[in-house]
């Protein structure tokens, strides 16, 4: 099965992060249990924006272990992605382009002065005049403008569009049609305009190519976040917390009577509590940490893959205590937790032991090492001058083995700040009972002990002083030969991945 | 303990048994008699009275020395590979503290717990230590390094547990393998 994630926005793109990493951790499936295909897709008009770089890094990272990797795993990194780039309303422009410009309005005045008057009358004097660089300014009217301009038959025909446009045609021939799941806020301006404008636009272009069994859902979060502090009359028109919930009740309104035809199903999520960012105009100072509401938004795919078409029931997601969060109150928590419990236990595990004790073989005899690290012998040659592959087990000091171990390095670095952000990222007076933040460093230092990192119910039923790094390395040892399929760093890294838990 | 461990470990401890209580001495008379007893020393006496309390008092310190080896290893939980090897040092101490104690039980229980005590080991004889000939003297010193082979080196070969289970000595030459 084939999904397209398309991050609309800021809040957008930190919800393509979430799914990159659910999806890494092999948690977006089909109704057959089976991991799907997610292509991403990021649609961002502040291309300096932090939180668009945070999320290319993150499919990065993942995509590189996925090619390094190929299908030499069963279970780590087993779930395919592509990502088909970013991609700005604005591109094209000029630098620093305000609305004014991107219609012309000299033009208008002169043309259809009826139609300059009526823009006159819609934007106020600052709005068309604000740079558009950093984003739509947290107003809706804005993106909306200039995201109706798209027309996806002209994209369809280049660039990034064309690829996933054409990707969705093929997979839409498949058994099993692909879904399009938008993400995007709905009190901001960029997600605010974006989604629906795009989810209408998707939803013609399917019925236009005949391909109606494609699903387009979407999950659209509500104000979740306010800002500490507020921009200046230097930072001209900006987003304003005060504006999130009229932002909020136009989205709704408007879903309420043209939903249906942007949208197949959509997920609403958001938070009276509210998490506090420091106030940005845009561009590399956006950089607010990830929040539990993206995770629970980007569960909306999980729900979406697994929900047969036609069913309209409503769901409702709500916690049950007030001043907390925990597993118990995610959907799916039993399946859910113990996925995202696997992949932080795997991330500290690779990145606070296992990489350092492979850099650490590079520096000592090989069966030296392997005296203290018994280990080792299963997945790696034992002849110490070999750099290739001796009895099918690579040499620990191979370039290609040493390359992916980087890789994983890289991705499990970004999967750990991602969990650390949106532990500590909870809000004034509310709390998480998932992780341990303090225990979620990616410090280079030995790590060996497990059993704080994750909390509640998805923490795995092990007496605390045996849950070790050194517990895993020693089961793995125990590994009967007919269940270490692959070798090297990808074998050793799925047997991880397997017995983490 | 895994069983492959365990049962190599128990059969360490009865070889060690048996070696030390009943056939050592059964070599040492027969076949090692002539090198210790050398110019008429009371064979039969010297091992009654010297070789075997010494060797006894060796495999309970070999023992003693063993079960901390095995218990020690069994709760620490390393944190890397550079730990376990950390441990290998105090292996090679424990080996050599257990060599010079079994030298020294050897010469305690030949001549000083005799010199001490003032009574010669043999009646009729002046001098109170067993003379042993410098050949007899050679040939237990390495019977004892033999011993500790047996004692300590092998049990804590086979049974050293989880992650130290390669970090004796000989362990990846003899179990290293797939």
């Amino acid at each position: 099965m084939n999904i397209f994630a398309i991050g609309i926005g800021g809040t957008g793109a930190k919800c393509t992060e979430a799914l990159v990493h659910l999806h890494a951790a092999g948690l977006i499936t089909d109704q057959g249990g089976k991991n799907v295909r997610l292509g991403t897709f990021l649609v961002e008009p502040d291309q300096q924006s932090t939180l668009l770089a945070r999320t290319e890094i993150a499919i990065d990272r993942y995509s590189k272990v996925r090619d390094l990797i190929g299908n030499a795993t069963e279970s780590f990194a087993a779930s395919e992605i592509d990502h088909y780039g970013s991609w700005s309303p604005l591109a094209g422009e000029t630098p620093g382009v305000s609305l004014d410009q991107v219609f012309s309005k000299p033009v208008l005045r002169n043309e259809a002065s009826g139609l300059a008057a009526l823009f006159d009358c819609l934007y106020p004097p600052e709005e068309q005049k604000a740079e558009l660089d950093v984003g739509f300014r947290g107003r809706p009217p804005i993106g909306s403008a200039v995201m109706s301009r798209i027309s996806l038959d002209k994209a369809a025909n280049s660039g990034a569009w064309k690829k996933l446009l054409g990707d969705i045609q093929t997979a839409s021939g498949s058994g099993d049609p692909p879904i399009i799941h938008l993400f995007g806020s709905v009190f901001g301006g960029t997600g605010a305009s974006g989604v629906p404008t795009l989810g209408g636009m998707l939803k013609s272009w399917l019925q236009q190519q005949g391909l109606s069994k494609v699903r387009v859902h979407a999950s659209l979060l509500l104000p979740y976040f306010d800002f500490d502090g507020q921009g200046d009359q230097g930072t001209g028109v900006h987003a304003e917390a005060r504006n999130f919930q009229l932002n909020t009740d136009a989205a709704l309104q408007y879903l309420a009577n043209n939903g249906k035809a942007c949208f197949d199903q959509v997920y609403l999520v958001g938070s009276d509590i509210k998490a506090r960012y420091d106030f940005s105009i845009g561009g590399r100072s956006q950089d607010n940490d990830a929040h539990i509401i993206e995770l629970l938004a980007t569960l909306g795919v999980r729900n979406g893959c697994r929900t047969p078409e036609g069913r309209e029931y409503a769901y409702i997601l709500s916690r049950s205590k007030e001043d907390q969060i925990s597993w118990s109150d995610i959907p799916d928590s039993g399946v859910i937790g113990k996925g995202l419990a696997r992949a932080a236990r795997f991330a500290i595990s690779w990145r606070k032991n296992y990489s350092l004790e492979v850099d650490a073989a590079q520096t000592t005899p090989v069966k030296t090492f392997a005296s203290g690290a018994p280990w080792i012998r299963k997945y790696f040659s034992m002849t110490e001058e070999s750099t290739s592959k001796s009895e099918g087990r690579p040499s620990i000091r191979g370039q290609d083995q040493l390359a992916l171990k980087q890789a994983i390095d890289g991705y499990s670095a970004t999967l750990i700040q991602w969990l650390r952000q949106f532990s500590r990222n909870t809000g004034l007076g509310f709390n998480q009972e998932l992780f341990s933040e303090d225990q979620l460093n990616c410090e280079e230092t030995y790590a060996n002990e497990l059993q704080r990192l994750v909390r509640g119910s998805a923490k795995p039923t092990l007496a605390e002083q045996n849950d070790t790094v050194d517990r895993i390395k020693v089961l793995m040892d125990e590994l009967p030969e007919s269940e270490i399929k692959y070798k090297g760093v990808e074998g050793l890294a799925d047997s991880l991945w397997k017995l983490c838990i | 303990m895994k069983p492959k461990q365990f049962i190599p470990l128990i059969a360490c401890v009865l070889a060690g048994v048996l070696w030390i209580f009943i056939g050592q001495n059964f070599v040492l008379q027969n076949v090692l008699g002539g090198l210790i007893a050398g110019g008429g020393m009371d064979l039969s006496l010297f091992l009654a009275s010297a070789s075997s309390p010494s060797f006894q008092a060796l495999w309970f310190t070999s023992a003693a020395v063993t079960l901390i080896w095995l218990l020690t290893t069994t709760k620490k939980s390393p944190l890397n590979s550079a730990e376990v090897r950390e441990m290998q040092p105090t292996w090679w101490i424990c080996t050599t503290v257990l060599v010079l104690l079994g030298w020294f039980y050897q010469l305690f229980f030949t001549v000083l717990i005799w010199q001490i005590s003032g009574v010669a080991p043999v009646e009729g004889i002046n001098t109170n230590y067993f003379q042993v000939p410098p050949g007899g003297w050679i040939t237990l010193l390495v019977v004892v390094i033999f011993d500790v082979g047996l004692l300590f080196w092998l049990p804590t070969m086979f049974a050293s547990p989880k992650s130290y289970r390669l970090v004796v000595p000989g362990a990846m030459k003899f179990l290293g393998g797939r």
